[in-house]
């Protein structure tokens, strides 16, 4: 967690933040007709498939450029209202917790910044944290909603946890076509932009990580599927689980 | 592409201090959530509409009206069979739909509804410059504020930029209108990998730029734009506080509630 702080002190890292969060809301607002799902409510988000790419090439950046980037989504979409302050919680965690995950959740996890593309081991590593940051996102959102009265919980948390897990899964052919680009032309990589104290080693990183796992797929599978009549109760324990856990890390 | 709601007129709401924006439409929020009976939701409604065309910010709930309809029609469908109450209308097998959380449907798409009308009032009357300084104001720190107002003023840029991405893969012949949802949400990789690839390199240049400018975002600094809080702001912020409080007030009453939820 500390690098999403210490980060504001690197003028790279601040404009990384500021061209995320820029390429996501336009891409929000060019692709936000393409495939709707429930009209005016959710759609396909085509832009889904950024939030996981960014994380993994521009760490922290992508936090903040995520969740700022929805922000601006609401703001130019016209949806801007107390939703959107989870929508930029759950938008930072889909931002956070793929490059903090990457490292921390042993024993998939090899421990390595380093993105080993040609490993398989790798890939599957990608397909858990697509599912578990998108859940985590569809739990923190979702939750949040269902206490305002806008959207129920069982509906609103599936939509957001299927749409982002496959955009994020798309995504991971953005990620080959783009990795080279970012890592040896344009030596964006985050780990090689910030200064190596700044990011810091979390003290109980796999902790946090498995928290998070647990928090995101039982909010998802039982406020859902099983229990979908203690659905708030569910969605508030496990939100909880969800930000402990990403704070440990 | 215009994508921006800010409407230049010269009105009472349009001459606030942004903090006083910020904050008003935080409790206009607050108004918005208290209430949980159609006919209370859809006074509130009417009060923000009367608003609205006080702010002459009418045309932007024009320009958003089908999403306006859209969130009334889906909320009040959806939450009769999520909601529960004691007088049952109508059941099959575990759904069930009760005069009670029919009501409730009806105020919560109210409810959404009214949420977007607040936040398009205050979008109406407040620019990209205003709102990033109320948040300065509101004590946000400054880097973050300006990776706020860049990604702002770099949204118009790549979205046009996407557009034009669009319609150039779509000229080379890619079909982005047929297949199954996977199929065609795939096609969006020949128009994200462009697109990505011609912001990044923006980031290298404007880094470069900023810091031969000798940019420190810890730096303390000046401001072109420099609000102040007038007599108007207080006594804006005192109608709303009231307005707020005495809603509050009368919901703890039990006055317009259907079901005891928020």
């Amino acid at each position: 967690m500390k690098a999403v702080i210490t980060m504001w002190k690197n003028t790279r890292m601040i404009i990384l933040v500021a061209v995320c969060a820029a390429i996501y809301a336009a891409a929000l607002l060019a692709f936000k007709t393409a495939i709707p799902l429930i009209p005016g409510i959710t759609e396909v988000r085509v832009a889904n498939i950024f939030p996981m790419v960014f994380s993994l090439l521009f760490g922290p950046a992508a936090a903040w450029g995520s969740a700022i980037g929805n922000l601006i989504g609401d703001i130019f979409g016209g949806t801007l209202g107390l939703g959107s302050i989870f929508g930029f919680i759950g938008n930072f965690l889909l931002g956070y917790l793929p490059y903090a995950m990457w490292t921390t959740l042993k024993p998939i996890a090899d421990g390595k910044r380093e993105l080993a593309l040609g490993n398989w081991r790798s890939w599957v590593l990608y397909v858990i944290l697509a599912l578990v940051s998108s859940a985590a996102c569809g739990v923190v959102i979702a939750m949040w909603l269902e206490v305002l009265g806008l959207v129920p919980y069982p509906v609103l948390v599936s939509i957001i946890t299927i749409n982002d897990t496959v955009g994020s899964l798309i995504g991971g052919l953005l990620l080959l076509a783009v990795y080279g680009v970012v890592r040896r032309q344009l030596r964006l990589i985050w780990w090689e932009v910030m200064e190596l104290e700044d990011i810091g080693k979390p003290a109980a990183g796999v902790l946090g990580a498995w928290l998070v796992v647990a928090g995101a797929l039982v909010g998802w599978i039982l406020g859902a599927y099983v229990l979908s009549g203690q659905a708030l109760v569910i969605g508030i324990i496990t939100t909880i689980l969800i930000l402990v856990g990403a704070f440990l890390m | 592409m215009n994508i921006f709601l800010y409407l230049d007129e010269n009105t009472w709401f349009h001459r606030l201090d942004p903090r006083t924006k910020i904050i008003g439409v935080l409790l206009l929020f607050g108004i918005v959530m208290v209430f949980n009976h159609p006919l209370y939701m859809a006074a509130v409604a009417l009060g923000l509409v009367l608003l609205g065309a006080t702010a002459k910010a009418l045309p932007n709930f024009w320009r958003m009206r089908y999403i306006l309809a859209l969130l009334v029609v889906f909320s009040t469908v959806l939450w009769p069979f999520f909601a529960k109450g004691p007088t049952p209308l109508w059941s099959w097998g575990r759904l069930e739909v009760s005069r009670e959380s029919l009501m409730y449907a009806v105020a919560m798409g109210l409810r959404l509804a009214s949420f977007v009308a607040a936040g398009l009032i205050f979008l109406s009357i407040t620019t990209n410059e205003e709102f990033t300084q109320g948040l300065i104001r509101l004590g946000l720190p400054y880097p973050v504020a300006f990776a706020f107002s860049t990604a702002l003023r770099l949204v118009p840029t790549f979205a046009g930029a996407g557009a034009t991405i669009v319609q150039a893969q779509i000229s080379r012949g890619l079909d982005v209108e047929s297949g199954n949802i996977f199929q065609r949400a795939g096609k969006f990789i020949p128009l994200g990998v462009p697109l990505f690839i011609y912001a990044v390199r923006h980031t290298n240049m404007l880094a470069m730029a900023l810091e031969s400018k000798g940019f420190n975002p810890g730096a303390p600094r000046t401001w072109y734009l420099n609000p102040q809080m007038r007599r108007a702001d207080y006594l804006a912020l005192a109608l709303l506080t009231v307005a707020f409080l005495a809603a509050l007030f009368l919901r703890l009453q039990g006055y317009g509630q259907v079901l005891p939820r928020l």
